[in-house]
């Protein structure tokens, strides 16, 4: 899969100083410039470390994501993706689950994976989730996909917890702003062998075609409103038309409107996540919109199922589904009495 | 639209707005009202033998009808799979039907005629959000601003302080118990893990006072499951425990790490006066909650710095589906036109909802 834009070597300098003039793995396409082979050794090591749910030190956490803003500049705002390939949901820094996930779907790269976005808040494990994410994104970019959620931005992990968990986790914020500066650069739709549509969360009435999404800036926090909004907060509907959405940002879209989205843009399907569904995933109006939500037993609650989607070399698309890892023991983190019930405070 | 329909309606847009709020003389009674109820639950268990008004007796009575209404309406078979059960829009209506036909007048007396609809606002949004199914600690607050009204209209008074915690505001929990896994109602906002508790904050905090002069039972008490079975019902902070035990799969540690963490303290003193601390900030102090606090005759405000003429207002789609509120000085909504969704969409293709200009003030959006 190749990245849609190529950014002059001008133009990616100026984004950062980390060198860049190693060959890419051997049978993968240079899709842009990694690192050395010091920072494969240093990725593999803090990959094998995330796997077993450590955090990385605060330094390390910015290199990775001073490395993983180079790649993802390269991305195109619609980035190609080839099948085979497996469609994710959302995760909500439920990193056990997550393990669980590539139990199920086969772990990365052997597995090609896209993700729609919404790595953080409300999970236990947000941190440990989304930089484990972004240092696989790094090691094999052209075998993991992630896209931009609602959740990544400044405004909102600052009211669902993201925030919260990386003050607790590293006693200032300096590891939020590396994180949400980066989010930044997330591409924010992909498009599977031309036919599948993937997005966090749905069209927008100011997007008729493809073209007019490649035609967004889309290095910036998500804003209230408008296009780059809309594809990151909307929602499927009964209804026809475009409604107001409940939730006070993005759009409710009829079938009539992905019908004739996806007729225009020569599209089968609209895959997204955002929703919580209690399968795991969910058709809509009439297989034209399909929703994908990864985190099983949401929030230790909500008793749903998560689910991928399975999309094959002839484009045939298999659900699997899957139940919460079952917890064991405790966490290894320590209590810390917050601020609020300090005497000093 | 008459002078006297005026119901309370959400104001605060900005920042500078809740800054403006927090200085506000309605913010001190508020506050003051909060600190006085913690007071008067101060070492009481739930059973505590206080005196019961009429009134006291009104709203409790009031909350059994609600609870009546909830039984009229079961969960629906609820085919597109989401989380939130739409019969809960039914219950709703219902219950604001019966607000609008005496359901209060019969229950409480004396009730102003001019500040029935306020009562009636604040007593509807107590129980969550309609379109969105949802429930949260800024609902929470709507039931604490109607037992400010009750005190406002001097339909109760502070004897009867200790009666509103311990029976009406324990009352209400339970309902809000029932009303949350019957409709299954999604915490509104909610951090997740990294939150007090998916919906409540003040079971804690009444509940924290309650236990603060206790002789034995300490914050990491909460970890003792006998403790818990014998003390749940007399202590809301106890009730609160169980009910998360109850609905959570996963340990406390893993699905609480806040209240986690809280149990450490030594004292329960400490756990109240960091409670108090903790609401100011992350309820009273947040934007996101207090957007949706509704400002009407017994709780007012001053014209607020995003209402000032020359500020530019955006847009929000409240409980009445289909409807745009401007969310301006007069806040009215019921008595003037107002677009239906597909009407709004073809005003977006005509760019007339969106010449609201870019950087509009508008109210932070729900997950």
């Amino acid at each position: 899969m190749d990245a849609d834009v190529t950014m002059t070597d001008a133009g990616l300098s100026t984004l950062s100083p980390v060198s860049h003039t190693l060959s890419p793995p051997s049978g993968e396409i240079k899709a842009s410039p990694v690192t050395d082979s010091q920072s494969y050794d240093d990725l593999d090591r803090w990959i094998e470390m995330l796997m077993d749910c450590k955090q990385l030190s605060e330094n390390d956490v910015k290199k990775l994501c001073d490395k993983a803003r180079e790649i993802l500049s390269e991305e195109s705002n619609v980035q190609n993706v080839k099948c085979p390939v497996t469609v994710c949901g959302d995760i909500h820094g439920q990193f056990h689950d997550l393990m669980e996930l590539f139990k199920i779907g086969g772990p990365n790269p052997d597995t090609n994976y896209l993700f729609m976005g919404d790595y953080v808040d409300r999970g236990y494990y947000s941190v440990e989730t989304v930089t484990l994410l972004v240092a696989m994104k790094i090691r094999h970019p052209n075998r993991l996909t992630i896209l931009r959620g609602n959740h990544e931005s400044r405004q909102i992990t600052q009211v669902y917890g993201f925030y919260d968990e990386c003050l607790r986790k590293y006693g200032n914020p300096n590891v939020w702003k590396y994180f949400t500066d980066l989010f930044d650069y997330l591409p924010l739709t992909a498009l599977i062998e031309n036919t599948i549509f993937c997005l966090h969360g749905g069209l927008s009435p100011s997007i008729d075609s493809l073209d007019n999404i490649r035609a967004l800036d889309r290095i910036q926090e998500v804003p209230h409103e408008g296009p780059m909004c809309d594809l990151l907060w909307s929602d499927p509907d009964d209804r026809c038309g475009w409604g107001i959405s409940p939730r006070g940002a993005g759009y409710t879209f009829g079938q009539d409107i992905s019908e004739a989205f996806n007729h225009k843009n020569g599209l089968n399907l609209v895959a997204r996540a955002h929703q919580l569904v209690m399968e795991g995933y969910n058709w809509s109006q009439d297989q034209q919109v399909v929703t994908i939500f990864s985190a099983p037993n949401y929030c230790y609650r909500c008793g749903n199922q998560a689910a991928i989607m399975e999309i094959d070399e002839d484009l045939k698309y298999t659900f699997l589904q899957f139940d919460p890892c079952p917890r064991a023991g405790e966490p290894s983190v320590s209590r810390r009495t917050p601020d609020y019930f300090l005497v000093s405070f | 639209m008459s002078a006297e329909s005026i119901a309370p309606v959400p104001r605060i847009l900005t920042k500078e707005d809740l800054e403006q709020f927090q200085a506000s003389e309605t913010y001190n009674v508020l506050l003051e009202f909060i600190l006085d109820l913690r007071e008067a639950a101060t070492g009481h268990p739930n059973s505590y033998e206080c005196s019961i008004s009429n009134t006291t007796l009104g709203v409790l009575s009031l909350l059994d009808s609600i609870e009546e209404i909830i039984n009229r309406h079961p969960p629906v078979e609820n085919a597109q799979s989401r989380f939130g059960n739409p019969a809960f829009r039914d219950f709703y209506d219902d219950v604001e039907n019966q607000l609008g036909s005496h359901l209060l007048d019969s229950k409480i007396k004396n009730i102003p005629h001019l500040s029935a609809v306020d009562l009636q606002t604040y007593i509807l949004h107590s129980f969550g959000n309609r379109t969105r199914i949802d429930y949260g600690s800024g609902h929470e607050l709507n039931f604490i601003c109607f037992l400010l009204c009750l005190y406002r209209l001097d339909l109760v008074q502070k004897e009867d302080f200790s009666a509103l915690v311990l029976k009406v505001f324990n009352r209400y929990i339970a309902l809000m118990r029932i009303l949350q896994s019957t409709y299954w109602l999604e915490p509104a906002g909610s951090h997740g893990v990294w939150g007090l508790d998916d919906y409540h904050f003040l079971p804690f905090l009444f509940g924290a006072a309650q236990l603060s002069k206790h002789k034995y039972l300490r914050p990491r008490s909460i970890h003792d499951d006998d403790v818990l079975e014998m003390y749940a019902k007399d202590y809301m902070y106890l009730g609160a425990i169980a009910f998360i035990n109850s609905a959570k799969t996963a340990s406390l540690r893993w699905s609480s790490p806040m209240l986690d963490d809280i149990s450490g303290v030594k004292q329960w003193s400490k756990v109240s006066e960091g409670m108090v601390k903790m609401y100011k900030t992350e309820v009273l102090g947040k934007v996101p909650i207090m957007q949706h606090f509704l400002f009407g005759r017994i709780l007012p405000i001053d014209e607020l710095p995003s209402e000032k003429a020359d500020a530019v207002h955006g847009v929000e789609a409240t409980e009445h589906e289909g409807h745009i509120h401007g969310e301006g000085i007069w806040g009215d909504c019921c008595g003037i036109k107002v677009p239906s969704s597909i009407a709004a969409s073809q005003m977006v293709h005509e760019g007339q909802l969106r010449s609201v200009p870019a950087g509009a003030v508008r109210p932070i959006p729900f997950d």
